[in-house]
């Protein structure tokens, strides 16, 4: 199938989502609201004169966005459970491939739209100046994001099914999670830190690795979580 | 200068037998399941 | 069965070689002196170490065979050598704290080697997890050959990242426990374990594998008898 027409099934795919989401709109409800009880709990739970707030933002950061990504995982195949969707969208003439992008597509402007939301807050709450480093900070947050998202769509196709679906995606994402949130917390704290950029194309270069790995080998697998 | 040779044998043994144990009790778990307990 | 019987004799042999290498590990073998004797628990960390890391790498390969093949030999070869790489893991996430506190002084260091072992046995439970959850023998095979390999492609960003924490905080240089060239009597137990603990790991992955295919058995006949199968 040529690739112009892959990559049109996959937008297809991607908007169905989101347009179901957008319907309903509690998944994303859901998520922003967790995402401030957490960074509230963290605000709470430090004693300012100790820890400063440039210190501890970049980990908040990173938990906070693990968190809210693995829950937004967890809805990806969730809305295929129902009335054997996901037979009805494998019948349908479209690649393997262009499924699995359209998932990874929809997922990720889901998770960066709690994050759009979720990093001007944590930047309220911990009165941490982020506009001077609003581009590369994106730039990091996005290659970090593809990082897990890519491996979670991956896996939410063969945890949806089993009875501790939730539970079980978080275990099995969590290793995978660990170096590229590792590395954009590094990158951030650096950046939010008064570094020069140089120090930071390190870390950007190792997210970019692994995003690109990852994906490449999440469209290879996809088929064989999805296939009889 | 020369530091005297630490007195920690305690931590040697602890971890050998640990090891063992852990071996051991594979092994035996092994033999148990193949004979279709 | 007679890989199970062959199984069963390579563990006995390996455990009672594992005997005497304890023995020469720790009655023949010089005390280091900076570290004492603590420093002995070396000859059982690293070859368990060694083959926590190469049982993932064999239940990659083994993934990606099955994935292209479908034999479900491969299968079963994975899910042994996960099974049997979680054990080694735990020797070495056990030991390893007993060999730092003495040494370091705290019962965690993230050295290289322990936290390396630790992300393996997390990939080690979820696979085995993953295996646990899924009924159907086809699909169970698939999704855990896609999370072996993801696993083992996993690996080399692991080796990096804990390459760059070294780097970025530097370990104590007080006292190194793995001396890169050993004198000859301590280099000589060191391969005699790396060896005890290969026949250990082939000897443990022959028998789960029995156990895999002989339980394969005992449904098919389950089958039978309950007129479900097709024989």
């Amino acid at each position: 199938m040529p690739l112009r027409d892959e990559l049109r099934h996959a937008w297809v795919v991607a908007r169905k989502d989101l347009l179901v989401e957008y319907r309903s709109r509690t998944a994303i409800v859901s998520a922003v609201a967790f995402v401030i009880l957490v960074l509230l709990v963290f605000n709470f739970s430090r004693d300012p004169t100790a820890v400063s707030s440039i210190d501890l933002a970049p980990s908040v950061l990173w938990v906070t966005l693990a968190f809210a990504a693995t829950l937004a995982l967890n809805r990806a195949f969730q809305l295929e459970l129902e009335n054997q969707a996901l037979d009805g969208l494998l019948l349908a003439p479209v690649g393997r491939g262009a499924i699995y992008l359209g998932k990874l597509v929809a997922n990720l402007l889901f998770v960066g739209l709690i994050e759009l939301l979720g990093v001007p807050l944590l930047a309220l709450f911990f009165n941490v100046p982020i506009l001077p480093y609003a581009g590369p900070l994106a730039g990091i947050i996005a290659l970090a994001t593809v990082g897990f998202v890519s491996v979670g769509t991956l896996f939410s196709a063969m945890t949806v099914r089993t009875r501790v679906a939730e539970l079980l995606l978080a275990v099995l994402l969590m290793p995978f999670m660990v170096p590229p949130l590792w590395w954009a917390a590094l990158a951030t704290s650096r950046l939010l830190g008064g570094r020069p950029l140089s120090e930071i194309t390190g870390w950007l270069k190792m997210l970019a690795a692994y995003d690109i790995v990852f994906v490449f080998l999440a469209l290879l697998l996809f088929p064989a979580t999805v296939n009889e | 200068m020369m530091q005297a040779t630490p007195e920690n044998g305690g931590y040697m043994i602890a971890a050998y037998v640990i090891a063992a144990v852990v071996l051991v009790t594979y092994a035996v778990s092994l033999y148990w399941r193949t004979r279709k307990l | 069965m007679r890989m199970l019987r062959v199984g069963r004799w390579i563990t006995a042999i390996g455990l009672l070689l594992l005997a005497g290498v304890y023995i020469r590990a720790l009655v023949f073998t010089p005390v280091e002196r900076l570290q004492g004797l603590a420093q002995k628990i070396f000859y059982v960390h690293v070859p368990a170490a060694i083959w926590a890391e190469s049982a993932m790498i064999f239940v990659g390969l083994a993934s990606v065979f099955y994935l292209f093949l479908k034999d479900p030999r491969l299968d079963r070869f994975a899910e042994a050598s996960a099974e049997v790489g979680s054990v080694f893991a735990a020797i070495v996430l056990t030991t390893g704290p007993i060999w730092g506190k003495p040494i370091w002084g705290t019962w965690w260091t993230w050295d290289a080697r322990l936290t390396l072992t630790l992300f393996l046995f997390l990939l080690y439970v979820g696979y085995q997890l993953l295996r646990g959850a899924i009924a159907e023998p086809g699909a169970r095979a698939r999704f855990a050959a896609v999370l072996g390999i993801c696993g083992m492609v996993l690996v080399p960003f692991i080796h990096f990242s804990v390459y760059m924490f070294r780097t970025l905080h530097p370990m104590p240089i007080v006292l190194k426990p793995s001396t890169p060239s050993l004198p000859g009597s301590m280099l000589v137990t060191w391969l005699l374990s790396v060896g005890v603990f290969t026949l250990l790991y082939v000897g443990f992955v022959t028998q789960r594998y029995a156990l895999s295919y002989l339980r394969e058995q005992v449904e098919v006949i389950g089958d039978v008898g309950r007129g479900t199968g097709d024989r």
